[in-house]
């Protein structure tokens, strides 16, 4: 049974989609759809953009979560809306208000023509302390570290510099390879 | 005067400590709010009637202009022009119900305050807190213009102006101006101006948020200056009314009053005003060419203008009818603002609740049906229909709902059940049901009431301050 190390299962840095500093939302999914287009190893799709610094070093990453977020008009009263939350409503009545709001507000044709001149920064998470994975780890730690840190991906490390990206799709193919081996072999 | 400065400090830092956590600074909002030379003013009195504990202490504390009745301690507080109405405070041996607990109360409950600033504020009604049967405590908070404590321990707490803390144990959280809260319990809240919220966990709850910029006309409130706005304006255009009331010791009704009925001799009553059988008039009522049928009631600092109630109507504390027609039982929230113009009235069918903190402010003429739940801000016909709905229909709600800026999560039926067993037992406390000989409430009780005056230190270190005094029978 082979024995899997992050780095056998990652997605290189040079295959991946990045944009630098200041490019703006339709920079980054112009850069998400090249990327794609260049990367067939599998029919799992990217889905995220890493942002870069002046140093090539990734600062942010943008998963489809934060372009809709991005999509999402700003709306002062639909912020208010949320915050009944502390006085024990529960998510659906949440919805229910801000649906009641939205149906009547006027319907905002330009909402993705704004949205797209918005820079990546104002949107990209900053990865945390748990997104990181030395490239020499184990498939069972890097699966352990997904699971507990509910990530999607993982920024692979070989020493100080970021090598690649480690998606849950491929780990979980990963794991399925692994297991249809066992049963193989049983 | 000195001391009066340090008590002030005082009382600050021990709700900023409370307050932290929101990064709350009461400081700028309440320095020079009130001129020490205004609470050095006014004499603070208190009543004594046959019917309730006479049991008063104060000691460390200004007094400026306010009123006690019944079993009330102060100490090391400021309170200026407040109402401490212990008339309904639970008794030795009555038995507490809570929850399926039936929990004996083993001594008269006493209204404590300690360490805090009370501004025209309204303290009554009794702790519904199950762990504090026989202490109403108000500790190290701070409340603004016009705000109601109403059954509700507090501590660390600061209400701003208009706001009202209803039947709920509040600690360590701030209540927004013009906010409304009846929650039970709420601890490290930040709450909005101009939120109404009711809530019985597990059961029901309700909450309306004012739009705020319409709501600031109405009344805003911020550093540096006092609180500001149309109700501001409303109440100080009558202030004066009030000074006779206060001045002279001997004050003869001006109009007929019934014997079932009550009218506060600190009440204020114009012309072409007339009291039906067990109407109630409290203290700081304001009446003029106000008609009130049989069991209606104006608690205090209530407004009646130019207005009819019919019978079994109540006035909430704080609440002002201007110009309007109410039908039979209907009942007016703390702190509403109804007001239609005298070529434009304002009808409101019988049966129908205006919740708490509710603003109709009309310019053409408005009729409420009979029977409605009415919320919120309500300028025009447009607004009545995103704010209101029959009671019929919201007993139906079971799961939630949601109109304008009101939404409702839970049992539509046992919140309607809950807001009229509420006002059948407001009705009946205040003697609406009285019958020649049963069901004496307060308009028949507090009939028989004398009042006493005290006074502060006129000069020196101690100016404003009262001497401790005791007070017992």
């Amino acid at each position: 049974m082979k024995r899997y190390l992050v780095k056998d299962l990652m997605v290189p840095i040079s295959e991946y989609a990045t944009v630098p500093q200041g490019s703006t939302l339709s920079e980054a999914v112009i850069a998400l759809e090249k990327a794609q287009e260049e990367y067939n190893h599998t029919h799992y799709r990217h889905r995220a953009v890493l942002v870069l610094d002046n140093n090539k070093q990734v600062v942010g990453k943008l998963s489809q979560m934060e372009f809709l977020r991005a999509l999402e008009p700003q709306d002062e009263n639909i912020d208010r809306i949320k915050e009944i939350r502390k006085f024990g409503f529960s998510s659906k009545s949440i919805a229910l208000q801000q649906e009641q709001y939205r149906r009547k507000m006027p319907v905002n044709s330009d909402m993705y023509t704004s949205a797209i001149k918005l820079k990546v920064e104002d949107f990209m998470q900053t990865p945390s302390e748990g997104e990181y994975v030395n490239e020499n780890t184990s498939l069972e730690t890097a699966v352990h570290q997904l699971i507990t840190g509910r990530h999607l991906s993982l920024l692979v490390t070989q020493k100080k510099k970021i090598v690649g990206v480690l998606r849950m799709s491929d780990v979980f193919a990963a794991a399925f390879h692994v297991i249809k081996e066992v049963e193989a072999t049983e | 005067m000195k001391e009066l400065e340090r008590l002030l400090d005082r009382i600050v830092q021990r709700v900023n400590i409370n307050l932290r956590e929101h990064e709350y600074d009461v400081n700028p909002l309440v320095q020079k709010l009130i001129p020490f030379s205004q609470m050095t003013k006014f004499y603070a009195f208190y009543g004594i009637t046959p019917h309730h504990p006479l049991n008063l202490q104060f000691r460390n504390s200004n007094l400026a202009g306010s009123y006690f009745l019944g079993k009330c301690s102060v100490t090391n507080s400021l309170l200026y022009k407040s109402d401490i109405r212990g008339d309904e405070l639970k008794q030795k041996a009555d038995v507490f119900k809570y929850q399926g607990y039936e929990i004996p109360v083993d001594e008269d409950e006493e209204i404590e305050i300690v360490d805090s600033f009370l501004i025209k504020t309204l303290v009554h009604n009794f702790s519904h807190d199950p762990e504090t049967l026989e202490k109403f405590f108000i500790r190290d908070t701070i409340a603004m213009h016009y705000a109601n404590i109403h059954g509700s321990p507090a501590e660390g707490s600061f209400l701003g102006p208009f706001s009202t803390v209803d039947l709920t144990t509040i600690r360590d959280s701030r209540v927004g101006t013009f906010s409304y809260i009846q929650a039970g319990e709420v601890s490290h809240l930040d709450i909005e101006p101009g939120t109404v919220w009711v809530r019985a966990p597990e059961t029901f709850n309700f909450m309306y948020r004012f739009p705020l910029q319409r709501l600031n006309n109405y009344i805003y409130f911020t550093a540096g200056s006092s609180p500001q706005g149309i109700f501001i304006d409303f109440v100080e255009d009558r202030k004066e009314a009030f000074q006779r009331v206060f001045n002279v010791v001997n004050l003869e009704p001006s109009v007929q009053v019934p014997n079932s009925a009550s009218l506060d001799r600190f009440a204020v009553i114009k012309p072409k005003t007339h009291i039906s059988d067990n109407v109630l008039i409290s203290q700081r009522a304001y009446l003029q060419n106000a008609w009130l049928g049989k069991g209606a009631n104006a608690q205090e600092q209530s407004y009646i203008i130019n207005s009819r109630l019919e019978g079994n109507d109540i006035t909430a504390h704080g609440a002002k009818i201007i110009e309007a027609d109410l039908g039979k039982d209907v009942f007016v929230g703390f702190n509403c603002f109804l007001r239609g113009r005298p070529e434009s009235r304002l009808t409101i069918g019988k049966e129908s609740v205006i919740m708490p903190h509710t603003i109709i402010d009309i310019r053409q003429s408005l009729s409420i049906p009979a029977g409605h739940l009415v919320w919120g801000l309500i300028t025009d016909e447009k607004d009545l229909e995103s704010n209101s709905l029959s009671l019929k229909e919201f007993s139906k709600i079971d799961t939630r709902f949601s109109k304008g800026n009101m939404v409702f999560e839970g049992n539509g039926a046992e919140f309607v059940t809950a807001f009229k067993e509420r006002i059948h037992h407001i009705l009946e406390t205040n003697g609406a049901f009285f019958n020649g000989h049963s069901n004496k409430g307060h308009a028949q009780q507090n009939q028989k009431i004398s009042f006493n005056t005290i006074q502060p230190y006129p000069q020196g270190e101690k100016e404003g301050l009262y001497p401790t005094i005791i007070i017992r029978p």
